[in-house]
């Protein structure tokens, strides 16, 4: 049953890494990548690490997020080629 | 007993695997951003069903720290979204 979960959010782990770097707009790509930390907090805290789930909860969601909203806002939203 | 907040657990990851479809292919950002904010709380229903899983109760603080962080990441993205940012 653990080991199901285990291949659930591990699969889920590719799949957003995937689509953080195939997609062309930028507010998306850091949505995504939230998304991303997220999961990767769930396999921390089902390898029993919770500190390094509190963590990288903190800097994915809070922290990470909100600075590269910041930085989009100050530059492009779109991708520039 | 315990066996139950397992397999409630690995059906709360299934429907957020729902959640992850729509953000793959949701063709608008606010799509996504609502698939996203549907993973987050999800994501602390996991963990709390895991912690009785464990037995441990220091595994709950982690899903209120996450579910505090959580709101705060959608409203950031709903605030440039808004144009108010």
């Amino acid at each position: 049953m653990i080991e199901l979960i285990h291949i659930l959010v591990l699969i889920g782990l590719v799949i957003t890494a995937a689509l953080i770097v195939w997609q062309k707009d930028l507010i998306v790509a850091a949505v995504t990548f939230a998304a991303f930390s997220f999961l990767l907090s769930i396999e921390f805290y089902i390898l029993q690490a919770p500190d390094v789930a509190i963590a990288e909860a903190a800097v994915g969601a809070g922290v990470s997020t909100a600075i590269f909203i910041i930085a989009i806002r100050a530059t492009h939203d779109q991708e520039v080629t | 007993m315990i066996d139950i907040f397992g397999i409630t657990a690995l059906l709360v990851i299934l429907i957020a695997f729902g959640a992850l479809v729509r953000l793959v292919i949701g063709p608008t950002v606010p799509d996504r951003v609502v698939a996203v904010d549907t993973i987050n709380t999800l994501t602390v229903a996991v963990m709390i069903l895991l912690g009785v899983v464990y037995q441990q109760y220091i595994f709950i603080d982690v899903a209120i720290v996450y579910a505090l962080l959580s709101f705060i990441s959608t409203l950031y993205v709903a605030k440039y979204i808004g144009g108010e940012l």
